[in-house]
């Protein structure tokens, strides 16, 4: 639901590494976004192609690497993957596990330019 | 086209991130306990705020800042009791974020503050991302939500500190499940601490002001801290 004000300080990012790089022209920007950051992939593309308008980034492709939602067990003393809408619980043991290992990312990882 | 690849590995939220630091930083140094109230629409925020204005004002400098995305209907329902109260409106924004902290605190001019609460916008969802600087994140869940929603929104649960499950006085008419309840929060958050109360017919108040001086108390400067 904030995805374009998630696109907008994305977009801030690439700008701020263009102008320091002297990059006058951006084709793709990467991204990570993890299963738990509230991030509809099809709604940050929209509003990437809305922010970028006009910008160094304009025209540019938004690759999304999804990330699923990854904790740590405790009583496994491992990592598992929960199953979607079952909380933050263990697949295996079904103990709880509130340390979330992987999933809340909202990462800029980096643009492809031209050489 | 050929290109090359710029690798950049920063956070998204990053400026989000050193503006809730500055505010963290500004809120130690008046001693000021910050609490973030977040929950879906409709589940009692603002009752039991007003509750809690009413319990407090006497007592500690309180503040209020509420967030929605249309309307000042809160500001003007909580500001009967003596604390000054700021609405921020969000417009299209579904979230409070520091900056707006920041940017109200600025024309405010109110404070400081014992406590400042901040009452979040309705939304389970893109507020559990921001994080406002704040001591401690409430979660308001109320009985007549569904015992699930913990499974249903685990950010929002996960990163609280506080469960509040209001409006425990039409518990047993909504046929609220106590036990189903738990488990679900214990399933995103097995330490959190759960407070029930009816802000409506004040049962369990004292449980929740008890919890909220306590941590007016952690955040006060020593001498005083010493005092209480």
């Amino acid at each position: 639901m904030h995805e374009l004000s998630v696109a907008l300080n994305l977009l801030e990012g690439v700008q701020e590494t263009a102008l320091r790089d002297g990059i006058e022209r951006i084709l793709a920007v990467h991204v990570r976004v993890g299963a738990l950051s509230g991030i509809a992939p099809d709604a940050l593309k929209f509003s990437w192609e809305l922010a970028t308008a006009g910008t160094v980034a304009a025209d540019s492709a938004l690759r999304i690497e999804d990330v699923p939602l990854v904790v740590f067990c405790e009583r496994c003393a491992a990592e598992r993957a929960p199953r979607a809408a079952s909380g933050l619980v263990c697949p295996s043991c079904g103990s709880a596990c509130p340390t979330i290992v992987r999933g809340r990312e909202l990462q800029l990882v980096a643009m492809e330019v031209p050489e | 086209m050929k290109y090359r690849v710029v690798q950049i590995e920063q956070s998204i939220l990053r400026k989000n991130a050193a503006l809730a630091d500055a505010l963290r930083a500004r809120f130690a140094a008046t001693h000021t306990l910050v609490v973030n109230l977040l929950s879906s629409p409709g589940s009692g925020k603002t009752t039991l705020l007003q509750e809690t204005l009413a319990r407090t004002c006497d007592r500690y400098r309180v503040g209020v800042l509420v967030g929605d995305q249309a309307t000042d209907n809160d500001a003007r329902r909580l500001s009967q009791y003596g604390a000054p109260v700021r609405q921020i409106t969000t417009a299209a924004e579904c979230r409070l974020d520091a900056d707006m902290i920041g940017k109200a605190l600025e024309d405010w001019g109110a404070g400081p503050f014992d406590v400042l609460f901040i009452e979040n916008v309705g939304n389970l969802i893109c507020p559990a991302e921001y994080d406002l600087g704040e001591d401690v994140r409430v979660v308001v869940f109320s009985v007549t939500e569904g015992e699930d929603k913990p499974l249903k929104y685990p950010l929002a649960f996960n990163t609280s500190h506080v469960v509040a499950m209001t409006k425990m006085d039409i518990a047993q008419a909504v046929g609220f499940d106590r036990d189903a309840a738990y488990a679900s929060i214990r399933q995103v958050n097995p330490g959190v601490t759960v407070v029930e109360l009816s802000a409506r017919t004040g049962a369990g108040m004292d449980d929740w002001i008890a919890l909220i001086e306590r941590h007016i108390a952690a955040k006060a400067p020593p001498r005083e801290a010493s005092l209480r």
